[in-house]
């Protein structure tokens, strides 16, 4: 039932990609999930579904109506080289590894009560 | 006279006798030389010329009253001694000035005993008073301290020129406003209504555009065309959220009821600051409870 419209193309040679806004409509409907986007997208424009990195979608005030960001690169080994980590691991593609968020903070905390080079060794010591 | 005394005094007068034999003898020597054209005073210093014909005739009126007092007549009233006392206060006068030539004189006096005078001496070169002036203004600074220090009321600083209201009476001020207000109300939506009214011109449907939400749309137009550009989304602060609410919200439907004060023209007062002023920031007159519903103002 939706419908998907692209505004603003524009071949990007420099990053060997197509970049696009997304227009999608959907009345009546919740917001799409990003993985269709890209299928309807792949089918648009005859490529595979994983060379396409979409994001930034927002729907308007009312509901019916999303706008949001595409981007299609020719080859992944492009992608891989000029997407930001964050997007590459919502494709699964990289694994980001980050201790959690309370660790971070206890570390940032015990490092506060050493001054210098000492500061480096306090993170060792997690008690 | 005790023997003390007089054995002083034989000491002194061999010691006198001694010296004068050594003095004469510096004299003589020195005549002899004056005599010969040796030294050529034509070209000398004045003062102290002065200085040792007055010290001669001091000597000489000096030797006159030791001679009165060893020949034990009185030396009472004796014109000598006026003499002498007249010749000691030029001397005493003229030492400081001696002072203050020292240097002068010390300075010929090595050229002549040097022979002549060397171009590229140091000494030779005077100070430059000019230099030594500081370039920065110390002196009036302390002056205009000197003069806050006597006036203790605070004067704020003169930066720009500022609004002058002192001549305007309680009457003027009371006028003005009131000017402002009737033409204010003038433009308001029911006065420009009934001017359309009565007017013959062709009527002009145009889009009403409230100030606020014109403003909020061009805001957001804005932003969005930004976004669309820059292939990115900004995050919304809490501020603008807000805005973006109220705007769009229920709370803009209450300025259909809301009309202008008009009570200038009508009653020809101003209207109170309490009411409708133009920097209120919300659009109508309710305020939103808790649950949401507006409290009703009874007038």
């Amino acid at each position: 039932a939706a419908t998907i419209r692209t505004r603003k193309f524009m071949t990007n040679r420099l990053l060997c990609r197509k970049q696009m806004i997304v227009d999608v409509l959907h009345p009546g409907k919740a917001t799409i999930p990003k993985t269709e986007v890209r299928e309807k997208l792949a089918k648009m424009y005859k490529t595979t579904p994983d060379v396409i990195f979409c994001f930034g979608f927002r729907t308007k005030f009312g509901g019916g109506k999303t706008s949001g960001f595409g981007l299609i690169y020719d080859s992944l080994d492009f992608a891989k080289k000029f997407e930001p980590k964050y997007r590459l691991q919502r494709h699964g593609l990289v694994e980001i590894k980050k201790t959690g968020r309370k660790q971070r903070k206890e570390r940032k905390n015990r490092q506060k009560k050493v001054r210098g080079t000492k500061k480096a060794k306090v993170g060792a010591g997690k008690k | 006279m005790s023997t003390e005394e007089i054995t002083e005094a034989m000491n002194l007068l061999s010691a006198v006798e001694s010296q004068t034999q050594d003095v004469t003898k510096l004299v003589d020597h020195l005549l002899k030389k004056a005599t010969e054209n040796e030294y050529n005073t034509s070209k000398g210093i004045s003062f102290l010329e002065l200085k040792y014909q007055l010290l001669l005739s001091y000597l000489m009126n000096l030797t006159y009253i030791s001679l009165q007092k060893s020949q034990g007549s009185s030396i009472q009233d004796d014109p000598a001694i006026d003499r002498l006392i007249e010749i000691r206060t030029v001397l005493e006068k003229m030492r400081p000035i001696d002072k203050k030539l020292k240097y002068q004189v010390d300075k010929v006096v090595r050229t002549a005993a040097s022979g002549g005078t060397d171009s590229s001496d140091p000494l030779r070169y005077r100070a430059n008073p000019e230099n030594l002036i500081s370039k920065l203004d110390d002196e009036s600074e302390s002056e205009s301290e000197g003069e806050e220090k006597k006036s203790k009321i605070y004067h704020p600083p003169k930066l720009t020129a500022m609004h002058y209201e002192g001549d305007e009476t309680e009457m003027d001020k009371d006028q003005k406003v009131l000017e402002r207000a009737k033409k204010r109300a003038l433009s308001t939506s029911m006065l420009r209504e009934l001017r359309e009214e009565f007017s013959e011109g062709p009527t002009e449907i145009r889009e009403t555009t409230s100030t606020q939400r014109s403003r909020a749309e061009r805001k957001l137009r804005e932003r969005t065309h930004y976004e669309e550009e820059n292939f990115m989304r900004f995050s919304v602060s809490k501020k603008d959220k807000n805005e973006m609410k109220r705007v769009a919200g229920l709370s803009s439907l209450n300025n259909l009821t809301h009309f202008d004060d008009i009570s200038a023209l009508t009653e020809g007062r101003a209207p109170q600051a309490g009411g409708s002023s133009k920097k209120r920031k919300h659009g109508g007159k309710g305020k939103k409870g808790k649950k949401g519903f507006k409290k009703k103002r009874i007038h």
